[in-house]
């Protein structure tokens, strides 16, 4: 059995965003006409407006902009302490992710972190959590 | 843009205001802080006991009413309560409610409107984080939940972490605000949280979502507001000093805000820029003028973003801004002088407007700003920002 993981918010582009993730792809929408990267997936490139997309596959790295530490329990399938990272990818969005292997302490302003994959489930499936760890790792 | 607002200028003011009792409604019977989830209160009670204290401190009645703005409150369902027929109603927060009621009464539409809310959040136990959360029209309240990230207390950490990775903030710094805050609501005889708050202990306790501490948090509880905003002319000779709504601005600050960009690119500093740009030219002062400022505070956070993305110090400078008693009442700029939603209660941006009111009519004793003449709120909730000047008129 998968990790069981709090809900997904789901969509028709938000399904498509997770099916991907279960041949552990992390593909985002880029705007076939303006070739702008978006985040979290959706109907419309907010920079010109066109719905042509395609779904790209990304490089996997991004740069550290913030990260946050729960000392207190809100998800039974997250207990404290739990922390969350916020990375700025090559691509130009932010992605707010898990990081793994690497302690809090050890976290750096600007440090480049690359994706992992880890298992996980809700009550609409099993799918892959992109999650981020050290570049060497 | 300020040529055309510069028309509504003092057009409205609000001539009543009122509140339940926060203090008293926080304790049970037997002076302990009632749990939540017991029921003691609906919205709608309580929203009903503000209007009416609101109409009374105007010297009003429900007849002189036309107008309705209700929030976190059905409107139909409110004005049935109260017996109201209007002829323009509203929702939304208390600067929304005011900028949209100060036009509707310019273009005719009403002369005399009340802003009431009501929130019952303690006794219902309202969650603001973890699975019971929708986020309603704010998507980054709940889209990482697979992660295990939730609550805007946390989006507000990761806010305050990114200011330390810049600028050096330190925690001891961000603790000036909420022990400023706390020493306000020691002198408001209605503020939940009274107990004195020493940096020591602001430090000592535990991290909720790190670096923001317990009392970074606002505190939850019950309570109502009511405003009564009416025509500028119709407003003497009433039962208090009329005080006018001088400038306001508005601006949202929504592009890429569910991948948290300009939370954690900017602080929301463009909408604070764009705000600044219409609230100070449309009143005709400029921050130096402001002798009372409140800021929406669900986190103490907020008071740092505000302070740098208005002027009143230079970006990344607001940790240094609050320290040395500068917020305080007696200090440069009294900030939150009620207690705020930190340490009064949290009426989510409706507390702040019946204390700058009270503020410029005067007579607050030990917590009065002396000489208050122009007052200040700063509305910023994810980058939906807005401003509100009120003065005390000729
Ligand atoms: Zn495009």
């Amino acid at each position: 059995m998968a990790t069981a993981r709090p809900v997904r918010a789901m969509d028709p582009y938000a399904e498509q965003f997770w099916a991907f993730t279960q041949a552990r792809e992390l593909r985002l929408q880029q705007c076939a006409d303006c070739r702008k990267f978006r985040w979290p997936p959706g109907p419309t490139c907010d920079r010109c407006l066109s719905d042509n997309f395609d779904w790209r596959r990304i490089r996997g790295t991004g740069k550290v902009l913030s990260w946050t530490t729960f000392h207190r329990g809100y998800f039974p399938e997250y207990p404290p302490p739990h922390t969350v990272v916020v990375l700025e990818l090559d691509e130009g969005p932010l992605f707010v992710s898990v990081p793994v292997e690497i302690s809090p302490r050890e976290l750096r302003e600007g440090m480049t972190l690359a994706l992992r994959w880890t298992d996980g489930q809700d009550r609409l499936g099993e799918y892959n959590l992109p999650v981020f760890g050290p570049m060497n790792g | 843009m300020n040529g055309r607002l510069a028309p509504l200028k003092d057009i409205v003011a609000i001539v009543g205001v009122g509140e339940t009792d926060y203090a008293k409604d926080y304790r049970g019977s037997g002076g302990q802080a009632v749990e939540k989830g017991v029921a003691r209160y609906d919205s709608y009670t309580l929203a009903s006991r503000a209007l009416k204290r609101a109409l009374d401190d105007a010297g009003l009645t429900k007849s002189d009413i036309d107008g309705l703005c209700t929030a976190n409150l059905s409107g139909e369902r409110a004005s049935e309560l109260w017996g109201l027929n209007p002829r323009w109603s509203g929702s939304g927060d208390a600067a929304q409610c005011i900028i949209e009621a100060t036009m509707a009464i310019n273009a005719g539409l009403c002369t005399t409107v009340a802003l009431v809310y009501g929130n019952a959040q303690r006794s219902m136990d309202t969650a603001y984080g973890g699975a019971r959360v929708t986020g309603g029209a704010i998507t980054s309240y709940f889209y990482y939940a697979p992660w295990g990230m939730t609550s805007q207390g946390a989006l507000y950490a990761l806010f305050f972490q990114r200011h330390k990775l810049l600028y050096g903030t330190t925690e001891e710094q961000l603790g000036a605000i909420a022990v400023a805050f706390r020493k306000h609501a020691g002198l408001n005889p209605n503020a939940v949280m009274q107990k004195p708050l020493t940096i020591t202990e602001y430090l000592n306790a535990p991290y909720i979502a790190e670096p923001l501490r317990l009392y970074d948090y606002c505190l939850i509880n019950d309570g109502g507001v009511a405003l009564i905003v009416r025509r500028a002319d119709m407003a003497r000779d009433l039962r208090q000093r009329p005080i006018m709504v001088s400038g306001f601005g508005w601006s949202e600050e929504n592009v890429d805000a569910t991948q948290l960009r300009p939370r954690l690119k900017s602080f929301y500093h463009g909408a604070h820029h764009e705000v600044a740009a219409q609230v100070y030219p449309m009143a005709g002062v400029t921050p130096n003028d402001v002798d009372v400022f409140a800021t929406y505070d669900s986190f103490s956070v907020h008071l740092l973003a505000s302070l740098e993305g208005f002027g009143f110090c230079k970006e990344g400078e607001g940790g240094a801004f609050v320290q040395g008693g500068r917020i305080e009442l007696g200090g440069e700029l009294p900030c939150n002088t009620s207690g705020g939603m930190l340490s009064e209660s949290y009426m989510q941006s409706w507390n702040h407007q019946p204390e700058l009111v009270r503020q410029l009519r005067g007579g607050l004793g030990s917590r009065q700003v002396a000489g208050a003449e122009v007052a200040q709120y700063v509305h910023d909730v994810a980058g939906k920002c807005k401003s509100l000047i009120y003065t005390k008129g000729a």
